[in-house]
């Protein structure tokens, strides 16, 4: 599983942050500093509580076929 | 306690259709005064999910969940300046000589891409990696607060701790003195309490707040602290060392924000606790479950109504709004959309969709939230572990006042002590 997060468009709730810091690392300023994440094999539940959990709905679960 | 008369309703712009008109005074609604969430509950049922209102000057209410986040994250469509910097610099340059500079909170009232340069020094203060680092002091208050009332088996809550708790966070964060807090608290209920339509009124509302933080805010710059105020005089803005205009421009807002609001989110999560002694009892079971808890007292409580302009002659949501025109993102309304959240008024702590927008979205997404966060859920776990059950004074029921904050005025609560 992958995700997607169209990072310009971060405004720093850090939401995914709170369910995952590892999964979505933020920068110094509190905003994702990453625009990809390959999901570990047994994180997947996580990764899609954090993408749920972006109020700006910019973080896209891509699951692979 | 006073009821105010209603603003006088204003005639309808020929381009608002009848069917999307609706009778609200955001202000004094006594309905809605009267308890604010119940009254935004029926609006969410039976008012258009956007309308417009002839109270205030006329002006537009975006109630629904989509318009709401679709006009945040909308800044070509839709403005928070109430003035451009331009604009703001020829009302400057009409006052008499000798008049002070025209304070202009920032980076709330500027639209992107300048918005980011002034919003870039305060990133860093407020990330949730520096709040964090708060986490422990903000306990040891709340602690404290809490104690002081604790064997009296009552308290006013806003005035105990929902009040003094982030007021003191803040003013040390800024660089400003406790001991001036109730100068400062009233200062910032006076602008926040009298709406009028004259722009030289706020102007000069504005300077008192100016003249009053003048002395400390000039001390830091000679003796830096560990603090706001200091980091950025140190800063710089677009390239250019900090002016003093710069700093009232930041000082305006920081104080407005920081001294009004989250006090608010505090008395909303506490009233609803003490009406609801089953998720109490759970929580003292349970206290990891109190992150969830507050996530959900946000959604269901959601306390801010911040205004925007219409940018340009427009179609939104099949509506024609005029450019100038103000729209009032209803963010209550838009975490208590059914379309969004089902069973809106049901708090549900095992809710699975959560995501809220208290702290609205788009690019004026609450500065301040991470540290809101910290200290709604640092007071609900310390109230809860401190306290036994806490319910409403029967005798003396919670008051509140509305407007771009909703807030709690006062609120009593009971306990066996």
């Amino acid at each position: 599983m992958k995700i997607r997060i169209e990072k310009a468009s971060c405004v720093g709730n850090a939401r995914c942050a709170a369910v995952s810091e590892e999964l979505f690392p933020l920068n110094d300023d509190g905003y994702i500093a990453v625009d990809a994440v390959d999901v570990p094999p047994g994180m997947e539940q996580i990764a899609r509580r954090g993408a749920r959990a972006c109020p700006e709905r910019i973080i896209f679960v891509v699951e692979e076929e | 306690m006073t009821t105010a008369a209603l603003s006088p309703a204003v005639p309808k712009p020929a381009h608002v259709a009848d069917a999307v008109v609706y009778d609200f005074d955001m202000f004094q609604d006594p309905a809605y005064v009267a308890d604010p969430h119940r009254r935004v509950l029926d609006m969410v049922k039976h008012a258009p999910p956007v309308f417009w209102t002839p109270r205030n000057g006329g002006h537009w209410m975006l109630v629904s969940h989509e318009a709401n986040f679709v006009a945040s994250r909308d800044v070509e469509a839709f403005s928070n300046g109430f003035a451009t910097p331009a604009e703001l610099s020829a009302i400057q340059l009409r006052m008499p000589p000798g008049t002070p500079h025209i304070p202009f909170p920032l980076p709330i009232n500027i639209d992107p891409p300048d918005h980011g340069k002034y919003r870039l020094p305060l990133q860093r203060v407020f990330s949730p990696k520096t709040i964090n680092e708060l986490k422990d002091s903000i306990r040891v208050l709340a602690g404290e607060l809490i104690d002081k009332v604790a064997a009296q088996g009552h308290c006013e809550f806003m005035a105990a701790v929902a009040e003094p708790l982030p007021v003191v966070v803040f003013l040390k964060m800024l660089g400003l003195p406790v001991s001036r807090m109730e100068e400062y608290r009233a200062l910032v209920a006076e602008h926040m309490s009298d709406p009028t339509p004259d722009p030289m009124d706020s102007i000069k509302k504005l300077w008192k707040i100016t003249a009053l933080l003048r002395d400390d805010v000039l001390l830091r710059k000679d003796n830096p602290q560990d603090d706001i105020i200091s980091m950025l005089w140190k800063a710089e803005i677009d390239g250019k060392p900090t002016t003093l205009d710069d700093m009232e421009n930041y000082m305006v807002l920081l104080f407005l924000a920081g001294l009004d609001t989250v006090m608010n989110g505090i008395g909303h999560g506490i009233r609803h606790f003490a009406t609801d002694l089953a998720l109490q009892d759970e929580l003292r079971k349970s206290p990891e479950q109190v992150g969830d808890a507050s996530e959900e007292m946000l959604r269901r409580y959601t306390f801010t109504v911040p205004p925007r302009f219409v940018k340009k002659d427009m179609e939104f949501m099949g509506l024609q709004m005029k450019r100038g025109e103000r729209a009032m993102l209803f963010l209550p309304a838009a975490d208590l959309d059914p379309k969004v959240f089902p069973n809106p008024d049901t708090y549900d702590l095992k809710r699975e969709n959560k995501t809220h927008i208290a702290f609205n979205a788009g690019p004026h997404r609450c500065l301040g939230s991470h540290l809101a966060r910290v200290e709604l859920q640092i007071v609900y776990e310390e109230m809860l572990a401190r306290l036994p059950r806490f319910r409403l004074d029967p005798a003396k029921p919670p008051t509140f006042h509305c407007g771009h904050v909703v807030g709690v005025s006062t609120l009593n609560l009971v306990w066996q002590a």
